[in-house]
């Protein structure tokens, strides 16, 4: 008789799907957790609990990110849906497209590190300000190469439609086009969020340490070695962008489909 | 009036898009060349002849280029199996939502777990521990700041695997690859057949140019190597931060010349997979 392996297989690939988010969770409930044991010394909502105790920074750290996070991805979906307009309409398409590929793959913390003369010379060095606009220079390129795709003839042809039939400017973009970009819109807004929450080499040379996001939080407390809190750090740097993706598939992926 | 509309967004383009990897660039450039920078006073080539004789940058481009390669290579063989043997079962109402579940884990969250799991007090060294294999943490075998960077390769292989199963399964899906398999088939293919000359092709074929661009997010990768990297040689990345923020001011714009050569490899790079990828889609 022959065994199907595949329900093996598959519950395996579940399992070690969801092994990060259980152990990190676990690991964030526990301290005292010395080398053998295999079961930590103390389990339990302590470490949650500090959460709150100004000194671990984790609420200014979660708050900060989130703030940073909602302006790139806000200003960088607007102006790439705008910009981009002109760039895909444009003779030299290519080319100009071609411009917006350098900044996207170049590694953000290289292209921050060649900046940082720069930021420094505005006074955009070390502070939150400076962090915003940093992030929106690497996610307004990718927003850019988002949305090149949406505005194709057929798009022109509907505006034209709406000319045709006497309607405005105004009209044409907040009748017809918002409608018709309105999943897009929605899906490079998580995207350009994620990238932004995500952040840590660019965000760490132009913060300089001073602008401490979730992801700078989770490597100082790896650097001192402190693992429940580093765990802590990284569920709160993980869950948000889980619950964005579960209301990005239910409500964005599945109408676009 | 829609030519000025036209003329402003193209400025704005310029002004967000190219002026800062433009400056970033010529800047890099200068002060590789001795002409910026608070200690160098003129122009030089000595920096480039200093990389260019350490063998660091070759070093390090050899090693990024080696881990992004392996890494990519794995994560694209794992995927396209997971994809072609679970396709039916992926598309389930909550296994379609757990496949997602990966992507909400950033590199330094991937890194941090990997040193939990594989660090020499980690996870695995206890159950080696208890198992009777070791008898001290130290015994454990080096998984992470390893000379072969094998943690690096797993933590880069869990970030990018569940990316490429769900790309694999999108296209599969839209370019009716079960059609063109029954269709095969029917045409006397067998399965082998179907697999090389069919699904394969196409599934590759459409992705190609997003396998391209992941090796080189993975060359220019970070935190994952700075956190389960080596001291030498080091990532790309690593590499450049570490020559630009160190205290010999003197050394600095030997980091500048290396991430010159970055850029200009990512810039050349980009041009071919655009450039292929215009061609390969105007031919198509």
């Amino acid at each position: 008789m022959r065994v199907n392996w595949k329900p093996f297989v598959l519950t395996l690939v579940v399992l070690l799907t969801l092994f990060p988010f259980v152990y990190l969770v676990l690991l964030s409930l526990a301290s005292q957790w010395r080398f053998p044991a295999l079961l930590p010394g103390y389990f339990g909502l302590d470490n949650w609990r500090t959460i709150w105790a100004s000194e671990v920074g984790l609420v200014s750290s979660f708050l900060l990110s989130t703030l940073i996070s909602l302006s790139v991805a806000t200003v960088s979906t607007l102006s790439g849906f705008l910009i981009s307009r002109s760039v895909a309409y444009h003779p030299r398409k290519r080319l100009l497209t071609l411009f917006t590929y350098f900044p996207y793959l170049l590694a953000p913390v290289v292209l921050a590190a060649c900046l940082s003369y720069f930021f420094l010379k505005l006074g955009l060095f070390g502070n939150v300000t400076g962090v915003i606009v940093a992030q929106f220079m690497i996610t307004f390129p990718y927003s850019l190469i988002f949305f090149s795709s949406f505005w194709s003839e057929r798009t022109k042809s509907f505006e034209e439609l709406v000319f045709t039939l006497g309607g405005t400017r105004r009209q044409a973009f907040v009748k017809v086009l918002l409608p018709l970009a309105r999943g897009m819109l929605l899906i490079c807004f998580f995207q350009t969020f994620l990238i932004s929450w995500f952040e840590y080499g660019l965000t760490s040379i132009i913060g300089v340490g001073k602008v401490q996001t979730l992801t700078i939080k989770v490597f100082l407390f790896i650097k001192e070695a402190n693992f429940y809190y580093g765990a802590l750090s990284c569920c709160l740097l993980i869950f948000p962008p889980v619950v964005l993706l579960y209301l990005n598939k239910k409500y964005v992926f599945n109408k676009l489909v | 009036m829609k030519n000025r509309r036209l003329h402003i967004g193209l400025l704005l383009f310029v002004l967000i898009g190219v002026l800062p990897f433009v400056s970033a660039f010529v800047y890099a450039v200068l002060y590789s060349v001795g002409l910026a920078g608070v200690v160098n006073d003129g122009f030089t080539l000595r920096f480039w002849a200093a990389v260019w004789n350490s063998g660091e940058f070759l070093r390090s481009f050899g090693y990024s280029a080696g881990i992004a390669g392996i890494s990519v290579v794995v994560s694209v063989s794992a995927a396209m199996w997971l994809t072609l043997q679970f396709k039916r079962e992926l598309q389930h109402r909550w296994l379609s939502f757990v496949i997602y579940l990966p992507l909400a884990i950033p590199g330094v969250v991937a890194a941090f777990f990997m040193v939990q799991l594989f660090a020499k007090s980690g996870l695995f060294s206890r159950f080696a521990y208890h198992l009777g294999w070791i008898a001290e943490a130290r015994e454990f075998p080096d998984l992470i700041n390893d000379p072969y960077a094998l943690g690096i390769m797993l933590a880069f292989i869990t970030i990018v695997t569940p990316f490429f199963v769900l790309l694999f399964l999108n296209v599969y899906q839209n370019e009716r690859v079960a059609e063109l398999t029954e269709l095969a088939e029917s045409l006397g293919a067998n399965k082998k057949q179907v697999l090389w000359r069919v699904t394969l092709p196409i599934l590759l074929r459409k992705t190609w140019t997003l396998i391209g661009l992941y090796f080189i997010f993975l060359l220019g990768s970070y935190e994952v190597p700075l956190i389960l990297g080596q001291e030498s040689p080091q990532m790309l990345s690593v590499l450049i931060i570490r020559e630009i923020k160190q205290y010999d001011l003197s050394k600095i714009s030997e980091g500048y010349v290396v991430a010159v050569i970055y850029t200009i490899f990512v810039s050349l790079a980009a041009v071919l997979l655009f450039y292929r990828k215009k061609s390969t889609t105007d031919a198509g």
